[in-house]
């Protein structure tokens, strides 16, 4: 799969006020900066640097991370809904790459 | 200059090289010391450890590439602004911080970590008062993850 793809898991329905799961997880290599062990040159770290959490555009929660995160990440919150609403992920990695996967919840 | 002062200054010089060595560690700090005054401007030594927070990590991991830990805590959500996870014995030992709002309902988080050697993991949150608690966590990790 491609760097970047993520899987955005949510519960299709809650009740109001409830606390939802919210998983996720992504495709990275998350590989630490190291020295190529035939080359011996310096090869650059490549990982995801930040991770934004909204429901509904407001902000929930933020995960700034570094190499010590496995790779593939894979993430779980918690949220609380009110209404009906859409869960987003903004994440990005010290490459420039800046990805975000939405799902939806209906509240009743 | 007289040869008293001489062997005076002799004696005190030989003395500061001979200490000066062994006063080092008490100076400087190991880089799990380092990291967390670096990141959350207080010393690790200050910070208390509680009941109240919860962190789940495999007693033995097999693959320190891989290691589920989950932190949860029933302090509410709406006093607590951040959280730090540690490793102690990594080459960086910060491994994620992570932001919480009370729309988040409850301090919940997990993830999936690497881990060099068998080691402690610590949680560390951060209250809206300004204060700091933590938990810890040993993990024995059987092939490390890193390199």
């Amino acid at each position: 799969m491609a760097v970047g793809t993520g899987i955005l898991r949510v519960p299709r329905e809650a009740k109001k006020g409830e606390v939802v799961r919210v998983q996720m997880v992504i495709t990275h290599p998350m590989t630490p900066p190291r020295k190529d062990p035939q080359t011996g040159q310096e090869v650059p770290a490549y990982t995801l640097t930040k991770l934004e959490l909204f429901f509904n555009d407001k902000p929930v929660s933020t995960v700034n991370m570094g190499a010590g995160v496995s790779a593939n990440p894979f993430m779980a919150f918690t949220l609380r809904v009110e209404d009906s609403g859409v869960v987003k992920i903004v994440y990005e990695d010290n490459k420039g790459g800046k990805w975000e996967r939405t799902a939806e919840i209906k509240v009743s | 200059m007289d040869r008293r002062r001489f062997f005076a200054l002799s004696a005190f010089a030989v003395v500061g090289l001979t200490l000066a060595p062994a006063l080092q560690p008490a100076f400087g700090a190991t880089k799990l010391e380092e990291e967390v005054q670096k990141r959350l401007g207080v010393q690790l030594s200050q910070i208390k450890e509680v009941e109240d927070i919860k962190l789940t990590a495999p007693t033995i991991a097999e693959s320190g590439a891989n290691v589920p830990i989950t932190v949860e805590s029933t302090i509410p959500v709406d006093r607590v602004e951040r959280l730090w996870i540690f490793v102690d014995k990594n080459p960086v030992p910060w491994i994620a911080d992570v932001s919480f709002t009370p729309m988040n309902g409850q301090v919940f988080f997990s993830t999936r970590i690497k881990m060099g050697e068998t080691s402690n993991v610590r949680a560390i949150l951060k209250l809206k008062d300004g204060s700091y608690v933590m938990a810890t966590r040993e993990v024995k990790v059987t092939a490390g993850g890193c390199g």
